[in-house]
């Protein structure tokens, strides 16, 4: 799965996360959180199953992390993923 | 929380009451309204606007919030709904200006800082690596050699002046770089004033001719609202501008120096080529290397230095014989072809 | 013990702050609500940030039972909604605008379709239909008796009122509603919840409405603010009076066991099967959530 064009979900709320896709040659991804030193490799990781998960190739992964848990970091990241790939038939076995 | 808190967007040149009390919400923070500005994103509670945002394309712009309903994390959800909302109508990639105290707040909103005058302005961007992404494409331009060139124009159109300009600077450099400017601002389209320089130096073997980036920012859009004085307009204006270039263009290129005509003719013009002497050759104002500054007497015709103003004003009053004289062959062409 | 369920605790599903906060109010139920809550532009989001969020293992383990509003089926929203969460294991779906026995049927279809699909034993996911017109409280017995699957039925006022031309008021206007639907209930055995009482700053016109509830007999209410459940599990506390003439039944009843007595008094009075079976439910009730404390 590629990113096509570029995509937004999450929002900018305490204990959410604000994730931004948008096409790229490779996968990239930036996290940047309040929490980064204590919790930014643990932010990537999550990030990184969750793409392997939906077989992402291709894309740009930008997070601004505002404290969120790793289930909505899990559903922000699929989210954007979804719509920038304009995915509209969702394969749950890959999803939970 | 408030239970009625609500956001929508407006258009004020339809709403001459929302128009009222935006304006007064800008009073209270300080701000004038900006011209360019019809969208607005509003936050609404009780029925009454206590936060705004306006949206010039891809610039978020007069953003304020009522003083009385600070602190309640408003701003951020009218921040929230403003980046979608210009999401939605195409705009990914957004910037806004701001005095430096408040780069905190918008930096908790995905918004990173790209260049700052200190106490004036600074610039932000909603992506930590947009410019750095501009960059590692620029540097694919890349050339060798110990002393590169640049040059900064509008070329509204293309005169023996900027002719002479790329001339003297590509005989003085291992290799030149022309930006152009970017934006349909101008009476010659971007796209015709680009075509127009490139003819105009392919004889010039070591030069290459660059679209100036949305990173060469539009005199047009830069918001001064929040500025109101002239001088201090203009000193942010250019300081954001040449700063961009001394942090972040140049490096890519490996600019050693930077070219400039004099400005005989236009007070603005001469302020602007001061102001880049300052920001381009002050040790202070940038950790960056000195780029220093070459400027160059312009040429003359019949006691006239030769300027793409005038060559418009010609043009405005039908004088196609004296163009002639002040333009290369390839631009000659080209108005002979669209104008006459 | 059944479960309790006194408070179903109404989250929006696109606020991913109150979804990872609201289990420790410790309400009975937590309904993740994707239809009126949602705006239509962020259903996507709000599915896969609900799918997520069941996977947290703190509902399973504070007992917490996890409720999903899904969109109607006849939307662009409700089936993708209904293959996320029984997917994502959610105990019980419920249905808004829920009309007759049918639309509980055809629910019914689909979630057995997705049980079998991803492996989830039939049968597992539990349903519960809320009542929101005129047309659903009429058929409300029929609805009520539709499945095995369904665990209780919902009054939600707000739709109901408008099909009924009147609006919230005193309680008047529910009366029947309240009833009807309670009654389908019991016929049905299954539990009964009433409205959302939306002023959230007005603690005494929402115990007013509790104690109505209570005494009604409903088993629970649909609440909208945390600061509620607080209110409403002491309201549904049995007093300390009440506590004390329970126990002092219950060993009444075990002693007269013992003799082998046929029957069975009390100071004088003679205490029945119903009486010692509602004896035993206040003190495990007690157990649960204390003595009603005085406000």
């Amino acid at each position: 799965m590629k990113i096509q064009k570029e995509a937004l979900a999450g929002t900018l709320e305490s204990s959410d996360l604000m994730v931004k896709v948008s096409p790229n040659s490779g996968i990239e991804i930036i996290v940047n959180s309040e929490v980064n030193k204590q919790f930014g490799a643990q932010i990537r990781s999550v990030v990184e199953s969750t793409l392997a998960q939906l077989n992402v190739t291709d894309g740009l992964i930008v997070i601004d992390d505002k404290g969120a848990l790793d289930c909505a970091i899990k559903a922000r990241v699929q989210c954007a993923v979804l719509r920038g790939a304009e995915v509209e038939e969702l394969d749950w076995s890959k999803l939970l | 929380m408030y239970s009625s808190l609500e956001y929508s967007v407006v258009d004020i040149s339809k709403q001459q009451s929302v128009l009222e009390s935006i304006e007064r919400l800008l009073h209270l923070a300080g701000l004038e309204l900006d011209p360019r500005l019809s969208v607005f994103v509003i936050a609404i509670v009780d029925s009454k606007i206590v936060a705004c945002a306006g949206i010039d394309r891809d610039i978020i712009k007069c953003v304020a919030i009522d003083p009385d309903y600070r602190g309640n994390n408003i701003n951020l959800g009218l921040l929230e709904y403003t980046i979608k909302y210009a999401n939605e109508h195409g705009q990914f990639h957004l910037f806004l200006y701001t005095k430096p105290e408040n780069k905190i707040f918008f930096r908790s909103c995905g918004f990173y800082p790209i260049v700052e005058v200190p106490d004036l302005v600074v610039l932000m961007e909603n992506t930590p690596i947009g410019i750095k992404r501009y960059c590692q494409q620029l540097s694919l331009e890349k050339k060798p050699g110990n002393k590169i060139g640049s040059i900064v124009m509008n070329a509204n159109p293309f005169t023996k002046g900027h002719q002479y300009l790329a001339e003297t600077a590509a005989a003085e450099c291992d290799w030149l770089h022309i930006f152009v400017v970017n934006e349909d601002a101008s009476m010659f389209s971007f796209a015709d004033r680009f075509e127009l320089v490139k003819a105009g130096v392919s004889h010039l073997k070591n030069v290459s001719v660059h679209a100036s980036s949305s990173y060469i920012i539009s005199k047009a859009t830069f918001p001064s609202y929040f500025l109101k004085e002239q001088a201090k307009i203009d000193k942010a204006y250019m300081g954001i501008d040449l700063l961009i270039f001394r942090n972040y263009i140049a490096p890519a290129l490996n600019i050693t120096c930077r070219f400039v005509g004099t400005e005989p003719t236009s007070e603005v013009t001469n302020a602007y080529n001061e102001a880049m002497a300052y920001w381009l050759q002050d040790s202070q104002v940038s950790s960056m290397p000195v780029i220093p500054l070459i400027v160059l007497e312009r040429i003359k015709e019949n006691n006239f230095a030769i300027s793409a103003s005038r060559v418009r004003a010609l043009l405005e009053n039908q004088c196609y014989d004296e163009i002639k004289a002040l333009v290369p062959p390839t631009t000659w062409t080209y108005l002979q072809n669209k104008y006459m | 013990m059944k479960k309790l369920r006194r408070s179903m605790l109404f989250l929006p599903a696109a606020n991913a702050a109150m979804l990872s906060t609201s289990f420790v109010y410790k309400p009975d139920s937590i309904m993740f609500d994707l239809e009126d809550a949602v705006s239509i532009k962020e259903k996507d989001a709000a599915r896969l940030l609900v799918a997520q969020t069941l996977q947290l293992p703190i509902y399973k383990e504070s007992g917490i039972e996890t409720v999903v509003r899904i969109n109607a089926l006849n939307t662009p929203f409700g089936l993708k909604d209904l293959e996320a969460v029984v997917r994502a294991g959610v105990d019980v779906v419920r249905l808004p605008m829920t009309n007759s026995a049918e639309d509980i049927h055809e629910l019914e279809q689909h979630v057995e379709r997705i049980e079998k699909e991803c492996g989830r034993p039939v049968g597992s996911t539990k349903l519960m239909a809320a009542i929101e017109s005129a047309l659903g409280v009429v058929n409300a017995v029929s609805i009520a008796k539709s499945s095995p699957r369904l665990i209780g039925i919902a009054l939600a006022a707000f739709d109901y009122l408008v099909d009924m031309q009147t609006e919230r008021g005193d309680g008047t206007e529910l009366f029947y509603a309240r009833c009807a639907v309670l009654h389908a209930a019991r016929v049905a055995k299954i539990d009964a919840f009433d409205v959302v009482y939306s002023n959230v700053n007005d603690d005494a016109g929402f115990l007013n409405e509790v104690n109505l509830a209570k005494k009604l007999g409903f088993n629970g209410k649909s609440l909208i603010n945390p600061r509620q459940i607080e209110l409403l599990h002491n309201a549904y506390a049995p007093t300390a009076e009440e506590v004390e003439y329970s126990k002092k039944v219950v060993e009444a009843a075990e002693e007269g066991e013992k003799a082998g007595l046929g029957v069975i008094s009390l100071n004088g009075k003679m205490i029945d099967a119903p009486i010692i079976a509602r004896a035993r439910t206040i003190i495990e009730l007690a157990a649960v959530s204390g003595v009603r404390k005085a406000i």
